[in-house]
């Protein structure tokens, strides 16, 4: 399979192959272009301007969830509005679903391209589109863009992204994860001229909606939307009135520059090399049980970044995402790790980055594709190792170490589909939105954020349990935080958390299945950190609990109830729950940071008092020695027993290990040093000096490997086999001098050893 | 017959303030140093100095006072310090974690958006009850209000002794539903009384009876840890003004913008949170009604922060969500925006991109601005106010302080060099900034609201205020500041206690959906006055004082937003029931915008709710009935050069040229003067910046406390007074009026608005009233 840029005679235009913009844009003459901006803007308008900008995006973001009102606007934030230069560079980006970042810039230029000169882009217009292969991230995920004129000059853009219930397709909600093919899936819109003049053209309204299972509310988005766009069109006006278009302007295109400084500086700061990670998404379709690999590579040369996805698995049932689903959540990762400073004024940085997928890969999938689950799934598994790559290319610099994080809590969502009739009398479906609550990964310097939220929507807010109740027949058992779910490492992953419940007020609930990251975990962690706890779906049919809540003992999990446990598959379909089958979801949480066994003993009493960690964990894990009697961490005795520890493992391999000194090049984690010395640049254990190989080598077959059985990685993984037809290692890396874990791996077994990190050091 | 008098007392933390006002009106006030560790001690001192100032006894100006209304701040400070109690909670098993999981966020409201994006700054608070101390008891009720599961009362007495065991000061009780069925938690309360006798409980039914677990339990778990220590404050205070002499009621104000009788406050003391400031917003709109404004929007520029609210036909803006240190709760609250930007905030330049930002990081009082001496090194907005020449470094906080001008100019000089701009422009840029971001966030708490600025008088308080309200102000288009002055202006806060009713606000929740029973929604409403009526009588308070109002907190079914709809009239008739919908329609298009309801959408009704009030003595004001144009030569205090962002054209020149400022001679005649300078010498752009041509001009000064009624003043101009300083800008006029208040006319509003025209405000009615 062919990388974008090897691929030479295809039209990368948005129908069978994705849309890729060119590096000129092809644009009518009709349309003419506002480009005469001041370079010079005095520092307190510029403040004043940036500081302006920023609130209409606010706004504009604060309108839409005003008329939206919905749980999805409200909750989820399952929006963003953005603001771009006439071009198509992004000034700024909303802090909600990160997501649609990437796939804003590209519709604006398809806009550009296909539609200046038929239908025209005027003073006016409104564009509506969903289509994937322009750009949106999955059929549900409905823009609208806006020109915004001045004197006859388009002037620049603002748009938004607004998540919709339905919009077709062979399952309520548009999620089909029992889809083929993207037409078994929602209407699919490339970019329609919808507002003309000012006025909402009816019958391209009509054929918006007319697909849709819940067309009221749509229509009412629609005007969210609309309000939207308005709301920022005019503030960007009345700044162009008061300040001149040419120094409005010229601010927009400061900020770009300024954030693209800042971009560079960052870059200046830091090694050449490359970054890879992998991990797996399970199962693509109802009955497959096979592991779809996912891989994520970003090469640094001087200023430039390039990403790409090769080696990653080819497209395949309903678990797809195209390229500019891939390249938005590429893009969250840069924003949150790289842009946040400039506050997600991503487009500076863009002007140095190159994407460059497989087309045919499933995180950058050909026409027709299913895409409908994309966010859910394999935008998550896009992701979630880009924190890791970025993390690790960053590492080397000190004061950017802090901007580091682990992989956080759902990287893969473990859905609830449910329908039925509710306790009103009325139909309904809905999607559990629970895991939003997530949990944050582990930084390099502190203890990661229990349910924290998702990182790739900065602001979410999960509902109350009374707030669900109210809407759907169930009564929440429990939903708790659990032990154990966040990475074990000197610093800890955020803890995730469970909810259960059984139906209550209704004759059943009917409910679909759909997830991954339940056989191998999906947010393992960095530089020596363990891996958080799978997802899961727990089921027990049939149970007493009706008996125990006529003997007022609630359960506080589900393994307390007695009844018959059910497995679940990860894409199961119209599963049939009644009043004595207690259903359980537990989304995965934050990976960990550096090797656990250095975590410090108070910070472990800490985690045993707050029930963040089982004492199970503390003796295996973090090799911890609990006092017999007071059951509390004993700090000297924990000292020694992880001496005692490295230095078995040491002897267990008794393999020679050569001290070698040199110039210390760079940090590479806490644990792997780049050093030179006469003879060339190596690898070396920070710790002891030990030599790991030649810089040109991965420094992993320096090391000691051992491979355990994934759930020695954490208490609460399982057996993959339950699942997948593969087995699941968790390798570990250790220095052949010291005994200092230097990394571990989540691996499917057949898999070769990951290099995860080159560095070029020019001579 | 003797005189009789209101008082209203209020600690801040540095000064307790003490307001007396008599039957006649006459105000005397008074300040005493704040006794942090025994709040009462400096309460009875600012007394006793306002005992002296009346030239009588402590005892028998108490035994002559009808009404003490107290504003303590001594729940905020406990929160603030994380010095609470140490509390225990109760809660349905299986959902202990509520408050730990905080709705799955990292209580994002109201925080600066970079420690919201930037994740490794955005942590979770530190647990006000850490998971140790929280006890699942195995009861449950569902949505409709139906226990299905009975309390398993083992469990529940079983945790409750643990938790004394853990030695906690307080317990909390929240239950999932326990706002539609509260006997589980009355009982598990009752269990509490038995087992320690007199230990602070807090049951979420009683306290918050609203929808969403997460937030009542806040709010529970918040009144327990500020329940002890407020409670023998409060129990100190009353002990210590009836043995002073004092025999009428204490009643203390709260948040809600009212006050409560001691006992509730007792109970209920997250009531009592950030009431300082509320009672500040409902002093403006006791005194805005006095004035005949109805529409306010007040501001108070300190140190550290600017704090605004909306007060809107006479009611203040309220939120039913409140936050603190990162949590959320439920509390009925006069709504209180703020941001970081004050006095102290500090000025930087991002080393990247060379940019200028101001705040949200603020140099505090320590070590405070550069100009302090107290060792500050980041140059702040004082400091760009020093350099401007709009501050007196002699004569600051009336002269109780010198600011060290050289130390300031070098401050902004260090910044003005980096961004290549002289240092006047870069201070005056300084200010701007923080003016606009004043500026925007009014207008997200009235545009963003549906209200129209231009429709509101802004009344500007504080240290900082009123040197940069006439900016924000004609940036919004709000046609005139008010900057209350005379005896009240420096103890706001206490004459804002002293002016408010009794208010006990009753909130029931039982969500319907459309069409709705009329019985079962004025059931509802009598339920509530039910117990609103007993409670005012509990207060001795009689029927003829009662005052009773009903609202419905509506939404579309399936959607979010909850909208507020006052009812005329209880019980509701058919005729009212059915115009609900219309209501709600129109109040939820002016929020959320034209067209944002959706037509024939199903309608439910989530919270019920009734506010019983008793109208209390009210201060009176007392109008000069001399008014003269004459400036005493006494307030003039000479000039300085002062840098004007904005001297353009003729006004410039004149003030340049008379250097003294011309009199007017009536309020009206102000008010049109003040537009019609504006109109001629303004630029296009009104005071934006980078229009029109900056510069030094020899301005006058006055002082502030020696001008008259029916003194006008024409910018530029400054006026000094001991706790503020008040900038006429070029082309604005101020004027005092017959209160002894000022009032700044900030010129015609920039172009484009439509807002230039005269309009029918308060601001114009007064005028003409005076006139």
């Amino acid at each position: 399979m062919l990388r974008i840029s090897e691929m030479h005679d295809v039209r990368f235009d948005g129908r069978h192959y994705p849309y890729v913009p060119p590096e000129a844009l092809r644009i009518s003459e009709t349309l003419r272009l506002h480009g005469d901006w001041d370079a010079e803007v005095d520092p307190v308008t510029f403040e004043v301007i940036r500081h302006n900008l920023w609130h209409v995006n606010e706004e504009h973001g604060a309108t839409i969830q005003k008329v939206s009102g919905s749980p999805v606007a409200m909750y989820a934030l399952d929006l963003n509005p953005s603001i771009l230069t006439e071009d198509a560079e992004f000034v700024y980006f909303g802090p909600y679903m990160q997501y649609m970042s990437g796939v804003t810039d590209t519709q604006v230029k398809w806009i550009l391209e296909h539609r200046s000169d038929n239908p025209g882009i005027h003073d006016g217009d409104m564009f509506l589109a969903n289509d994937p292969w322009v750009g949106a991230a999955h059929q549900q995920d409905v823009m609208l863009i806006c020109p915004v004129f001045f004197e006859d000059e388009l002037f620049c853009w603002v748009t938004n992204c607004l998540h919709q219930y339905d919009v077709g397709g062979i399952t309520p909600s548009s999620f089909c994860p029992a889809a083929e093919s993207a037409y078994d899936e929602g209407i699919l819109i490339p970019p329609v001229k919808i507002v003309e003049k000012d006025v909402i053209r009816r019958d391209i309204e009509e054929l918006y909606l007319r697909a849709s299972r819940k067309p009221e509310m749509v229509a009412l988005d629609f005007r969210a939307q609309l309000a939207g766009n308005t709301t920022a069109k005019t503030r960007i006006l009345s700044l162009i009135e008061r300040y001149g278009a040419g120094t409005v302007k010229g601010v927009m295109k400061r900020i770009i520059d300024n954030a693209e400084k800042a971009f560079l500086d960052k870059m200046a700061r830091l090694p050449d090399g490359e970054w890879q990670e992998r991990t797996y998404v399970e199962s693509c379709r109802p009955g497959d049980r096979r592991t779809h690999r996912v891989v994520l590579t970003v090469r640094k040369k001087g200023d430039r970044l390039t990403f790409e996805n090769h080696g990653s698995a080819p497209q395949d049932g309903a678990m797809n995402a195209t390229f500019s689903g891939w390249r938005g959540s590429v893009m969250v990762a840069i924003n949150e790790l790289l842009c946040w400073d400039q506050y997600f004024a991503v487009g500076g940085a863009l002007r140095h980055i190159d994407f460059n997928p497989t087309p045919g890969t499933f995180n950058c999938a050909n026409f027709p594709g299913s895409v409908s689950t994309a966010p859910i799934q394999a935008m998550e598994i896009s992701l979630y190792p880009a924190y890791n790559a970025l993390s690790k290319m960053i590492h080397p610099d000190p004061e950017m170490r802090r901007d580091i994080l682990c992989i956080g809590g759902t990287s893969q969502w473990p859905c609830t589909v449910f329908r039925g009739i509710d306790q009103w009398g009325e139909r309904y479906g809905y999607i559990l939105v629970d895991p939003i609550g997530g949990a944050i990964g582990a930084f390099a310097h502190a203890d990661g954020i229990n349910t924290g939220g998702q990182v790739r929507t900065p602001i979410c807010q999960l509902p109350n349990v009374e707030h669900t109740e109210q809407s759907f027949p169930v009564l929440f058992l429990y939903r708790k935080e659990l032990p154990d779910s966040g990475g074990a490492g000197r610093f800890r992953g955020g803890m995730s958390a469970e909810s259960c419940f059984v139906p209550h007020n209704t004759e059943e609930i009917v409910q679909d299945t759909l997830s991954s990251g339940n056989a191998a975990p999906t947010s393992p962690g960095l530089m020596g950190g363990y891996p958080s706890a799978t997802n899961r779906y727990a089921y027990v049919t049939g149970s007493d609990i009706g008996e125990r809540f006529a003997r007022a003992e609630m359960p506080e999990d589900i393994d307390e109830v007695e009844g018959t446990p059910v497995h679940l598959e990860l894409r199961q379909q119209n599963l049939v729950q009644r009043a004595a089958d207690v259903y359980a979801v537990r989304w995965c949480g934050g990976g960990g940071f550096g090797d656990p066994t250095e975590r410090a003993p108070e910070a472990i009493q800490s985690d045993l008092d707050n029930f963040a960690i089982t004492e199970g964990a503390a003796r295996d894990i973090y090799a911890a020695v609990l006092d017999g009697e007071s059951g509390r961490v004993d700090a000297e005795a924990t000292a020694r027993r992880r001496e005692r520890l490295k230095a078995e493992r040491v002897a267990r391999f008794g393999r020679a290990a050569t001290v070698r000194t040199g110039d210390l090049l760079h940090e590479v984690t806490p644990y792997l040093h780049a050093r030179r010395d006469g003879r060339g640049a190596f690898w070396a254990c920070a710790r002891c000096s030990a030599e790991l190989g030649a810089l040109d080598d991965n420094y992993k077959l320096g090391c000691n490997r051992e491979d355990r059985h994934i759930s020695a990685s954490n208490p609460l993984i399982g057996e993959p086999r339950d699942f997948i037809n593969d087995d699941v290692e968790f390798r570990q890396f250790s220095c052949p001098g010291c005994g200092t874990l230097i990394e571990n791996e989540v691996a499917v077994a057949s898999d070769p050893v990951l290099r995860d990190i080159e560095l070029r050091i020019r001579a | 017959m003797s005189t009789t008098y209101l008082c209203g007392l209020d600690i801040g933390g540095t000064f307790t303030d003490c307001v007396l006002v008599d039957d006649r009106g006459r105000v005397v006030s008074a300040k005493a140093p704040s006794t942090p560790g025994d709040f009462a001690e400096g309460l009875m001192n600012a007394l006793g100095i306002a005992a002296r100032k009346c030239g009588r006894p402590v005892s028998e100006l108490l035994a002559d006072t009808s009404l003490i209304s107290h504003g303590t701040t001594v729940g905020t400070n406990a929160i603030v310090q994380k010095r609470g109690a140490r509390i225990g909670l109760v809660t349905t098993r299986g959902h202990n974690d509520v408050i730990h999981i905080m709705r799955g966020s990292r209580g994002l409201d109201g925080r600066e958006v970079r420690q919201v994006v930037h994740i490794p700054e955005s942590r979770k608070p530190t647990p006000i009850v850490p998971k140790r101390l929280i006890r699942g008891v195995s009861e449950r009720v569902d949505c409709f209000g139906k226990v299905v599961v009975p309390l398993n009362e083992d469990q529940a007495a079983q945790a409750v002794r643990e938790l004394l065991a853990e030695g906690v000061e307080a317990i909390a009780i929240c239950f999932l539903w326990s706002f539609l069925e509260p006997a589980h938690e009355r009982r598990v309360k009752a269990l509490v009384q038995d087992l320690a006798p007199g230990l602070f409980v807090t049951c979420s039914h009683e306290l918050v009876p609203k929808w969403g677990e997460y937030e009542r339990t806040t709010a529970s778990c918040l009144n327990a840890y500020v329940g002890p220590v407020t409670t023998s404050y409060l129990a100190d205070v009353e002990a210590r003004l009836e043995h002073a002499g004092y025999g009428a009621p204490l009643q203390i104000t709260q948040s809600a913008g009212g006050t409560i009788p001691v006992e509730t406050a007792r109970r209920s003391p997250l009531l009592t949170l950030d009431s300082g400031p509320v009672a500040g917003v409902m002093g403006s709109r006791h005194s805005g009604g006095a004035m005949g404004y109805d529409n306010v929007i007040t501001t108070d520029m300190g140190g550290t922060s600017f704090d605004i609210g909306v007060i809107h036909g006479g009611e203040p803006a309220c939120s039913f969500r409140s936050k603190v240190h990162q949590y959320e709760y439920y509390l009925p609250k006069v709504d209180i925006q703020a941001i970081g930007s004050g006095g102290g905030s500090m000025v930087r330049i991002d080393e990247v991109t060379g940019t200028l930002r101001v705040g949200p990081e603020s140099a505090g009082a320590e070590p405070g601005p550069v100009c302090y001496g107290r060792g500050g090194e980041a140059p702040t907005v004082t400091d760009a106010d020093l350099v401007l020449g709009r501050l007196n470094p002699d004569n600051f906080a009336g002269g109780a302080m010198r600011l060290d001008l050289a130390a300031a100019r070098r401050a902004i000089a260090g910044v003005a060099d980096r961004l290549g701009m002289d240092v006047d422009a870069c201070a005056a840029g300084i200010t701007q900034i923080v003016e606009f971001q004043m500026a925007d966030l009014i207008h997200k708490a009235t545009i963003q609201k549906g209200f129209d600025p231009r429709d509101f008088v802004v009344f500007a308080f504080g240290g900082a205020g009123p040197a940069h309200a006439g900016v924000f102000a004609a940036e919004l288009g709000v046609s005139k500041v008010v900057i209350p002055q005379r005896a009240t202006a420096s103890v706001w806060c206490a004459f804002g206690a002293a002016s408010v009713d009794l208010l006990h606000i009753y909130e029931r929740v039982d969500i319907m959906a459309s069409p709705f029973d009329l019985e079962r929604v004025n059931a509802l409403l009598a339920s509530l006055r039910g117990r609103a009526e007993a409670q005012l009588l509990a207060d001795g308070l009689p029927r003829e004082r009662h005052r009773f109002r009903y609202a419905l907190d509506m939404r579309h079914k399936g959607q979010i937003h909850e909208v507020e709809v006052g009812l005329d009239e209880m019980p509701l008739g058919r005729l009212g029931l059915d115009r609900l919908p219309e209501r709600f329609t129109a109040l939820y298009e002016r929020l959320y915008g034209s067209g944002s309801s959706l037509a024939g959408a199903r309608l439910e009704i989530v919270t019920a709710r009734c506010r019983a009030s008793a109208a209390t003595p009210k201060p009176s004001f007392v109008r000069s009935e001399e008014r003269t144009p004459d400036i005493p030569p006494a307030a003039r205090l000479g000039e300085r050069s002062v840098y004007w962002p904005r001297v353009a054209g003729a006004a410039g020149a004149r003030a340049t040229a008379a250097g003294t400022a011309v009199a007017r001679t009536t309020v009206a005649g102000t008010a049109d003067a003040g537009a019609k300078a504006g109109a001629e010498t303004a630029p296009p752009g009104g005071a934006a910046p980078g229009r029109g041509l900056p510069g030094r001009v020899n301005t006058p000064i006055y002082d502030g406390h020696a001008l008259a009624p029916g003194n006008g003043i024409e910018g530029p101009a400054i006026v000094e007074l001991d706790t503020t300083t008040v900038v006429v800008h070029p082309g604005q006029a101020l004027h005092m009026d017959a209160y002894g208040n000022f009032e700044l006319f900030p010129g015609p509003a920039r172009p484009g608005n439509g807002a230039a025209a005269p309009r029918e405000t308060g601001a114009r009615r007064i005028a003409a009233d005076a006139g």
